[in-house]
């Protein structure tokens, strides 16, 4: 059998940079693969944020991350979903990471939901949720076994982008791994098929590898980034952290762009998108408006979205935005880097020709990576906000998945199964009916079942969120405790 | 009560994939709110396709509420653990596709790589199939039912049928028409459709009766008398990779190898044959390409390779592999044979006829969205149904393509056909790491690849990087830990004619 590349060499900065080390190495230095990293200077500032989905939590947990030492040590909160907040007193909606409404006989109760609605029932979906309740109250939401027969109560982190970069690599030298800084590089390649075989930094030395990853956040290994041309602007800023800690995201939708808010005990992160008509002045105001708070740490940078074909080509891996860079509105990058880090594990070339690995690495990750960015088209293309930047994302023409998506939930409240999907049934139909949508029509097998008998079942699933939700701590005091087992 | 005003659908076709529809339909949909008829005629024989079938049957049955050991007794049916393949790779080779797991998993690394790992490293390994429950339990012709506690090694298999699927269409006819499907014994003379939009009206019968509806479901069978009939819907021809269009059908009498626990698929000269043991009877065939074999040749064949006396002369059916592109047109659906053919290598026909009954139901048009069909749900239903139909194609062509008879053409061009990209990949994947296809939708599961992958001789160069790094003896141990369990479960279950006669009660005095 022949040996597979022994050495995997990293070029990049920051989270993408360091979330990958950390997971290669980790599980690589058991196999006898060395994992080597070059760092470019960090990108990040004072105002920088991620939001994480749930699965992360599955990595920090693979790679021997303490939940409650990594909250306290990067000053990071829990996030149960986005709230989204429509302009000019528009009801808003919740966007939650746990299911809305308990199984009935089996089937989705969203159908139910949808068919009482017709009937002249009020309520909104969000009250079936535990998850999103929650997240209203300020609360966070522990399951025990009664939640776990409701329905699913997951949850993804605000983290400081600085302090996380930072546990991150401190995690990943504790590996074992060797970091080499340098201000730039340059590629040296084989000049026969044109892989990469040495980066040479700036102090004039080589590193080799047999495979390179790119977590540069913009393919400096391959000369070009991902890019279909840049779209709109995205200012960042903090501002003092609110007394109270809100365990959500929070989007507000103005004419002229969005502003979200990301609360931690750190800081409140602010991030505002805007079309790049407007000058970085008057988003800075528009951002200060919107947001309520007195910003500092302010700076702008256009946000291009766009993707590279090839993933993997050659013996070089774009992990991230190298790979592919999404519209910000949902901060997907960090879960793109997770995909591409469960992705490449799976498929470490088992020997020295990978190009069965390769072709089925970029056939895997581009799937998942589509179904990822469905998520902001999907936003864009059911939005009917008021205001030029809104009318241009509703004008552009979506991808066909989306537009797939948005007509079978349209005609039946169903979400049409999709491999590589990200996001559960649930989730797409609490977008769909919070952007207005509805659902015209229903399984007509749910029918059997008597509307006395759904009443009862509403009444017990909205009791059991109420109780439920009460008993749970809040989301502050869930924190402190966190803080206090760190300081002891 | 039916209601007047009840959304009308129109099952035309009474063999397996009409009963199905109209038994899961009825059971599903509100009387008041449907009323479903089916018209069947006594003079038209059905194909009776699919004797064996695939675990998911039980959860068909077990959504109609049927008793499992009724419908076994009345349909004299058998357990099935899997398919014994005989022959695929080279004259005298065998292996089992089991309906069940090889290994476990271990530390998120797949159980092949650490097996791979373990065998390229010299440790005394047992054979794949020793590492799968079922097939270690069909080779012992013992049988019992799964285990639901997960620790157990039972919990690590599932089951299906053979059965005689008239019996089973009769069966659900008698189901059906109890709780109110209408049933019209008739034979179509004519369709009607309406002049503006193209859709199906009615249809008359000889009789002179017309019959009315709003959604037709076409379970015509090959003829697919309303889809290809009406619309002439595109077929998306398949041969080129399936080359087989003739079947020779017989049954026979039990003898022989006696009552298997699984389907047999043996590789002829130009084709295969099959053999599917039901309480009462063999049920055998001869899958052949007309172009390499003549009738005659293949009709010798088969009836010198029975168990038993044969029940009756060999009966041929005609057929072509492929699928019509669009199933559902307008407020016409097909189903089954009418929408499309794959042979019966892995049992799959039934399993396509309950996929597109499920789906239909979920897609079903209700009477209060307005009578017409939306198109938006038959466009979904027409890509899951794509996406069933050309994951077990591939499947199928893995069987054929990858084998050694060298020297007998039919084989030998088999070897050299270019696959469909989506295949071309898998075995890509499969030589180099010993990787197998995993998806969320469709058949076929991970174990099911791996079975047929290595059984049809196809060896990985590498396995998973992962694996290394575990402890070699640690992994060794484990190995023969769970073989040692399996082996343990397959001595002390009972024979598997045992079991069904213990299961069924009083029918089994067909079994002597």
């Amino acid at each position: 059998m022949t040996p597979s590349p022994p050495r995997v060499t990293i070029v990049g900065r920051d989270t993408a940079m360091w979330l990958t080390a950390a997971a290669l190495r980790q599980a690589l230095a058991p196999t006898g693969v060395s994992v080597a990293a070059v760092e470019l200077p960090s990108r990040l500032g004072a105002a920088s944020v991620h939001v994480s989905l749930p699965p992360l939590e599955a990595l920090h947990a693979k790679l021997g991350l303490d939940e409650a030492a990594l909250l306290a040590a990067t000053g990071g909160s829990f996030s149960l979903g986005w709230n989204i907040a429509g302009p000019d007193g528009a009801a808003p909606f919740f966007l939650a990471h746990g299911s809305y409404g308990a199984p009935v006989e089996g089937g989705d109760f969203f159908h139910y939901w949808n068919k009482a609605r017709r009937h002249g029932l009020a309520v909104p979906l969000e009250h079936f949720s535990l998850t999103a309740m929650a997240a209203r109250q300020g609360r966070m939401l522990l399951p025990d076994e009664a939640t776990a027969i409701f329905g699913r109560t997951d949850y993804g982190y605000h983290l400081p982008a600085l302090a996380y970069a930072a546990a991150l690599k401190t995690r990943a030298c504790a590996a074992g791994l060797a970091v080499r800084p340098t201000r730039d590089i340059s590629v040296e390649r084989d000049p026969d098929d044109g892989a990469i075989r040495a980066v040479r930094l700036d102090d004039g030395s080589r590193v080799e590898g047999d495979l390179f990853v790119d977590a540069t956040g913009d393919g400096v290994l391959s000369g070009a980034p991902p890019r279909d041309g840049a779209t709109d602007r995205r200012l960042i800023a903090r501002a003092a952290a609110f007394a109270s800690v809100a365990p959500y995201s929070e989007v507000r939708i103005a004419e002229t762009g969005w502003t979200s808010l990301h609360a931690s005990p750190a800081a409140a992160y602010v991030v505002h998108a805007f079309s790049a008509e407007r000058s970085d002045d008057e988003a800075l105001a528009d951002a200060s408006r919107l947001s309520g708070l007195a910003l500092a740490d302010a700076s702008v940078e256009s946000v291009p979205t766009g993707h590279r074909e090839a993933v993997w080509d050659r013996n070089c891996i774009f992990i991230g935005a190298s790979a592919r860079s999404f519209d910000p509105l949902f901060d997907l990058d960090l879960h793109a880097v997770q995909l591409g880090i469960v992705h490449l594990l799976s498929l470490f070339p088992a020997t020295a020709d990978f190009a069965a690995e390769r072709s089925e690495y970029n056939r895997i990750t581009g799937s998942a990576l589509d179904r990822l960015a469905d998520l902001p088209a999907a936003f864009h293309n059911a939005n009917s906000f008021p205001g030029g930047f809104w009318e241009g994302k509703r004008a552009a023409a979506p991808p066909r998945a989306v537009a797939h998506k948005r007509a079978i939930f349209r005609a039946r409240g169903e979400i049409p199964p999709m491999e590589d999907e990200n996001f559960a049934p649930d989730f797409w139909r609490a977008l769909f009916v919070g952007l207005g949508e509805t659902a015209e029509s229903w399984p007509p097998a749910i029918d059997g079942i008597a509307p006395e008998r759904m009443k009862q079942e509403f009444r017990r699933m909205l009791a059991f969120v109420r109780d439920k939700v009460l008993e749970q701590p809040t989301h502050d005091s869930y924190l402190r405790r966190f803080g206090r087992s760190e300081a002891a | 009560m039916v209601e007047d005003g009840a959304y009308r659908i129109l099952i035309v076709g009474g063999g397996t994939a009409g009963w199905m529809a109209a038994a899961a339909l009825r059971r599903r949909l509100a009387l008041a709110d449907y009323r479903i008829t089916l018209v069947e005629s006594d003079e038209i024989g059905t194909v009776g396709v699919g004797e064996a079938t695939l675990p998911h049957i039980k959860l068909f049955n077990d959504m109609l509420g049927l008793d499992e050991a009724e419908f076994m007794r009345e349909t004299h049916a058998s357990f099935k653990l899997g398919i014994e393949f005989r022959g695929w790779d080279r004259e005298g080779d065998r292996y089992i596709h089991p309906f069940g797991a090889f290994g476990e998993p271990w530390g998120g690394v797949e159980f092949q790589h650490h097996w791979l790992r373990a065998r390229a490293h010299g440790r005394p390994v047992a054979p794949l199939e020793a590492y799968s429950c079922s097939v270690m339990a069909a080779q012992a012709n013992a049988f019992e039912l799964p285990d639901e506690d997960p620790d157990s090694i039972r919990s690590t298999y599932s089951y299906a049928y053979h059965f005689d699927s008239s019996r089973y269409a009769g069966h659900l006819r008698d189901y059906g028409t109890a709780r109110g499907v209408i049933r019209i014994e008739g034979e179509v003379c004519a369709v009607e459709r309406e002049g503006e939009s193209g859709a199906l009206a009615s249809v008359t019968l000889k009789s002179g009766q017309r019959i009315e509806a709003d959604l037709f479901v076409d379970c015509t069978g090959f003829r697919s008398l309303l889809l290809a009939g009406q619309f002439g819907a595109e077929w998306e021809d398949w041969s080129r990779w399936l080359p087989c269009d003739r079947a020779l059908a017989v049954p026979c009498d039990h003898g022989g190898d006696g009552l298997t626990p699984y389907t047999r698929a043996t590789a002829r000269h130009a084709g295969w044959q099959w053999r599917i043991p039901l309480q009462h009877r063999i049920g055998n065939g001869y899958i052949f390409s007309s172009a390499l074999l003549s009738e005659d040749e293949a009709r010798g064949t088969l009836l010198a390779n029975l168990d038993g006396p044969p029940q009756a002369e060999p009966r041929l059916l005609r057929f072509r592999p492929g699928r019509r592109v669009d199933a559902w047109r307008g407020n016409c659906v097909a189903i089954g044979l009418a929408s499309g053919f794959l042979e019966p290598l892995e049992s799959t026909s039934i399993y396509l006829i309950q996929a597109a009954v499920t789906d239909l139901i979920n897609l079903m048009p209700t009477p209060r969205a307005g009578r017409r069909a939306d198109p938006r749900l038959a466009d979904e239903f027409n890509r899951l149904n794509a996406m069933q139909y050309e994951r077990v194609r591939d499947f199928l062509i893995l069987h054929y393509i990858a084998n050694r008879r060298e020297g007998e053409p039919f084989w030998d061009a088999l070897r050299a056909v270019e696959l469909p990209d989506t295949l071309a990949h898998k075995l890509a994947l499969f030589r180099a790491r010993g990787t197998v296809p995993n998806y969320q939708y469709g058949l076929f599961a991970r174990d099911s690849w791996l079975s047929v992958l290595w059984g049809q001789g196809l060896r990985p160069r590498g396995y998973d990087r992962l694996a290394d790094g575990f402890d070699l003896d640690a992994v060794s141990a484990r190995l023969e830990d769970f073989r040692g369990r399996i082996a343990a479960a397959v001595s002390g279950m009972p024979g598997h004619a045992t079991f069904l006669w213990g299961y069924c009660g009083g029918a089994l005095e067909l079994l002597s």
